[in-house]
């Protein structure tokens, strides 16, 4: 019992959610309605981003005003996905064809080529204060 | 200033119909065909020739007879106009950029002017210096950024007058709006916020009082349009289908839809989207009739394995029976394969298109009467569309050896007799529609108006014939100072 627990002291110390907060990043969107919240995934690996959990999560109340999602974080490597849940119903809505009909961006503005941009397109550089303007209308 | 949640962004794949598109699947070019189009520098070359930029408005000079009296209005057209770039060009003639015309009769002058859709893929393409997208027949390239079908449309299939704009249509995405006086693009249109990104086909079916049918196709669904005449959204429904036809057009009788399902299916998610299409005539063509009033009633015709492109408006008789004027090909070869050398100026030898009658009899039988007259781009009156009619107006003169028309035709159903004009091998002529003498009221009583490339003048041609007196050739022709490519379809308003 002790002993495990002291495996996952460990881990958790090792993982990067204990790694030093030492940088911010301000991710400001600029959108086309002025109703419901941008909901914000932010991932630290490819493998991640590509279909994993997401390092941190955000949700930026647009409704009340907010256009700003704070990340403190370490410096490295990120990709970030987002959507704006116009209508405030907690989901991406989709047409009857299974289309989003919602606006949605990722980091660096980027867009896929028919399907979500890749980490190739959405990575960049958090290192001391980082800020990305997106495009998400 | 955020909370911090477990919802995380979901994201289903993007792109069903589209992706349709995804898997990769490179045609790759085959070598002797790319040497034919090294050799041939076909005379037609012009109807596939690229137009550098938009034409600013200019009058037209009268070459031949005068213009009608009564005659004012402005014939839209739209077609592809721009497929080469240097990093990289269009291998389909139907995925070249969208240039819609207009060509105005008034006050007995005419005039021109044309400006390309003004689309996110025309805007990536121009600061690359490549043509980037995916299409019917180009496999896209690795750089395009495609959010959503809208991002990849050429918006260059047809154009029609909806609620005081123009729409632009494909038949992948959604209409493209612009301005008809100045041809400035606005934004796609989004019928309603829930349907944004829904397919709309580029030859919605319009009955006499403007009402607008229309299908948005996507594999064994389709979306059945119901719109006003200003281009309001009445309704929206997804049908299944009972295959996944190629769909390019569809009919309709004044109380039913006619949707006909040709044997080339979409059997595998290819890239570009014609290879995931296979021909299979052992299955027939199929013919769905839909009552317009609740589209749960439904009836399915089986007849003999036929392909197309186009079909007339429907109609129905006394006894029940529906007919349609349609342009059957033998096979989708002309779509498979026969439209990437088109672009390269290759004669082709395929069997061109052959007018025909669709009659789907009230006791279950259908049948395919043919015509032995080589047509297509059928046309017939507006104010009848749905109803009996006796004229269908289309191209032909199409041959093997030169897939584009020359000539132009009317056939009378009531005496099964065709009547044309050929321009002659100088000419390739485009769709020509159908303008209602004002103040008539007979079916006879029109023109036939459309534009013709003059191959050996180097310039484009617009002519107005009498319907009555088709054969006798045009009445009024005005000539341009340019040369555009050959169109697809457009509208009369």
């Amino acid at each position: 019992m002790i002993r495990s627990f002291a495996v996952a002291a460990v881990l958790a110390l090792a993982s990067p959610a204990f790694a030093q907060a030492d940088s911010r990043l301000t991710l400001t969107f600029e959108t086309g309605a002025e109703t419901g919240a941008v909901l914000v995934a932010l991932y630290d690996t490819e493998a991640a981003y590509e279909g994993g959990q997401p390092a941190r999560v955000a949700q930026v109340d647009v409704a009340a005003g907010q256009r700003e999602a704070v990340f403190d974080l370490p410096a490295g490597a990120y990709g970030m996905k987002a959507f704006h849940d116009v209508n405030g119903n907690g989901k991406m809505d989709v047409n009857p064809f299974g289309m989003p009909t919602e606006p949605f961006a990722f980091s660096n503005n980027a867009v896929g080529n028919m399907g979500p941009a890749k980490w190739d397109r959405a990575r960049f550089e958090v290192s001391g204060a980082t800020a990305q303007t997106i495009r998400i209308r | 200033m955020f909370d911090e949640t477990a919802m995380i962004p979901t994201r289903r794949t993007l792109f069903m119909g589209a992706a349709a598109l995804a898997a990769a699947r490179v045609l790759t070019p085959d070598r002797a065909y790319a040497a034919k189009a090294m050799s041939a520098t076909a005379d037609w070359s012009l109807a596939t020739a690229d137009v550098e930029g938009d034409v600013a408005p200019r009058a037209l000079r009268l070459v031949h007879g005068r213009a009608p009296a009564g005659l004012s209005g402005s014939l839209y057209r739209n077609g592809p106009a721009k497929f080469r770039r240097p990093g990289g060009s269009s291998q389909h003639w139907f995925d070249g950029d969208g240039l819609i015309r207009r060509w105005r009769v008034q006050d007995g002058q005419a005039s021109l002017a044309a400006r390309f859709a003004d689309t996110p893929k025309r805007r990536q393409e121009t600061e690359v210096g490549a043509m980037l997208m995916p299409g019917f027949g180009t496999t896209g390239d690795p750089r395009a950024r495609i959010g959503s079908a809208d991002d990849a449309s050429p918006a260059n299939t047809s154009v029609h007058k909806v609620g005081g704009k123009l729409w632009a249509l494909w038949e992948a995405g959604s209409p493209l709006a612009m301005d008809p006086e100045t041809l400035a693009t606005e934004d796609f249109v989004t019928l309603r916020p829930d349907l944004k990104n829904m397919p709309f086909l580029a030859h919605p079916r319009i009955e006499p009082d403007g009402r607008i049918w229309n299908l948005g196709v996507n594999g064994r669904q389709a979306m059945v349009w119901r719109l006003a005449a200003d281009g309001a959204l009445e309704d929206a429904q997804v049908i299944a289908l009972p295959r996944a036809s190629y769909i390019h057009d569809f009919s309709a009788t004044a109380r039913h839809l006619v949707i006909v399902l040709q044997p080339w299916v979409h059997v595998r998610n290819a890239m570009p989207m014609s290879a995931g299409f296979d021909w299979t005539p052992e299955a027939g063509t199929q013919v769905l009739v839909i009552d317009k009033a609740d589209l749960t009633r439904r009836r399915i015709y089986e007849l003999p394995p036929f392909g197309f492109f186009h079909a007339g408006d429907a109609w129905e008789e006394a006894d029940g029976t529906i007919r349609l004027d349609l342009c059957a090909h033998k096979d989708m070869d002309f779509a498979a394969r026969g439209a990437h050398e088109v672009l390269n100026g290759v004669p082709l030898g395929y069997d061109p298109a052959e007018l025909a009658m669709v009659v789907l009899e009230a006791g279950g039988r259908g049948r395919l009467e043919r015509t032995g007259v080589v047509g297509e781009f059928p046309r017939g009156d507006p104010r009848r569309a749905g109803l009996a009619r006796r004229f269908s107006l289309h191209t032909t003169g199409e041959r093997a050896d030169r897939p584009l028309a020359s000539a132009v035709g009317v056939t009378d159903w009531s005496s099964g007799r065709t009547r044309s004009f050929d321009f002659g091998p100088d000419h390739v002529t485009d769709e020509m529609v159908y303008v209602p003498r004002p103040g008539g009221t007979h079916e006879a009583d029109a023109w036939l108006v459309g534009p013709t490339i003059n191959l050996k003048a180097g310039v484009s041609e617009l002519h107005v014939l009498d319907l009555m007196h088709v054969e006798d050739g045009p009445v009024a022709t005005w000539r341009a100072d340019v040369a555009l490519p050959a169109a697809f379809h457009g509208n009369w308003a």
